[in-house]
């Protein structure tokens, strides 16, 4: 008896959260992409010559400054999303597409081949 | 005297690449593999003890994996970065302990620098964003993952996204590291 108490509770609270709504998911995962669109676009401006981030830590040079900075938008990106999305259900599939341009453009700007083109 | 068989910078070097950064692409596999392969619910909507199991241990991994990739990033950029790109005193004709400068010594290795190690300053902290938004999914959304195809789908590529990252970039470690090691 107990025992189909206790499955029936364990029923019951994987169900409900198995329907948490994904924002604050969504919000994780386009955070991200958002943070690498920011380090790639920071690294790619330093490299044309049109943005000089100051070195962090002087002995690791300027890699510090910009990572840091990066660092710092995506986690100010990541609270702004968690606090507008969390407890919604957003729907996915604009926010799997932006993911994934975000990451693209984020990691190709870090190529440094693609810094010659400039 | 008594000569030490790994300098200290060797071995921050070797906490790195092999205990950090080579921890987490272990266990960005294993994750991969157990979010690829999870059984997922059935037609009435419920998931079997073995499958809730499996995502409890995923998230308690994907933090693992998080917090790994973390310290590696921090480690390569405060600790073992600034001794690879020290600057030796002019005339210095041994370049052995100045990685940066020695692969810059020759036209062959000069590619080490103006593109393995410009990749390894900045992508990694990427995958460690990565890692940390998936962690943060799988523990806190465990019991959805099993249910949402569409979100075990996204999370299953952002995963492996981030997998071949952390595999590139230490891949690009290696040859560094086997043409100019931090003694």
């Amino acid at each position: 008896m107990a025992h189909a108490m206790n499955d029936s509770g364990r029923m019951q609270d994987t169900a409900a959260e198995a329907t948490h709504p994904n924002g604050a998911a969504l919000a994780a995962i386009l955070g991200a992409g958002v943070g690498a669109f920011v380090l790639g676009l920071i690294v790619i401006l330093h490299e044309v010559g049109g943005l000089a981030v100051p070195a962090l830590y002087a002995p690791a040079g300027g890699a510090s400054g910009r990572t840091a900075i990066a660092a710092l938008i995506w986690l100010i990106a990541w609270l702004a999303l968690h606090r507008r999305w969390s407890g919604r259900e957003i729907p996915m599939r604009r926010v799997r597409i932006m993911t994934g341009i975000l990451l693209f453009l984020g990691i190709a700007f870090t190529f440094p081949p693609l810094w010659k083109l400039f | 005297m008594e000569t030490l068989l790994f300098s200290g910078r060797s071995v921050w070097t070797m906490i790195h690449g092999i205990v950090l950064g080579g921890g987490a692409l272990l266990g960005l596999a294993a994750a991969l593999f157990s979010l690829s392969t999870i059984r997922v619910a059935d037609a009435t909507g419920l998931a079997d003890a073995t499958a809730e199991q499996q995502t409890r241990y995923l998230g308690r991994l994907l933090v693992l994996v998080a917090l790994a990739l973390w310290l590696t990033v921090l480690v390569g950029t405060y600790i073992t970065f600034p001794a690879y790109r020290a600057t030796p005193p002019d005339s210095l004709a041994d370049l052995a302990r100045y990685p940066e400068s020695l692969i810059k010594s020759n036209p062959g290795t000069v590619w080490l620098q103006s593109f393995a190690m410009e990749i390894k300053e900045q992508v990694p902290w990427i995958a460690a964003m990565l890692a940390t938004a998936l962690a943060f999914v799988s523990v806190r959304y465990r019991f959805r993952l099993l249910h949402d195809a569409a979100l075990r789908r996204l999370s299953t590529y952002l995963l492996a996204v981030c997998f071949l990252l952390v595999a590139g970039v230490s891949l690009l470690g290696v040859f560094i590291n086997k043409v100019a090691p931090l003694q």
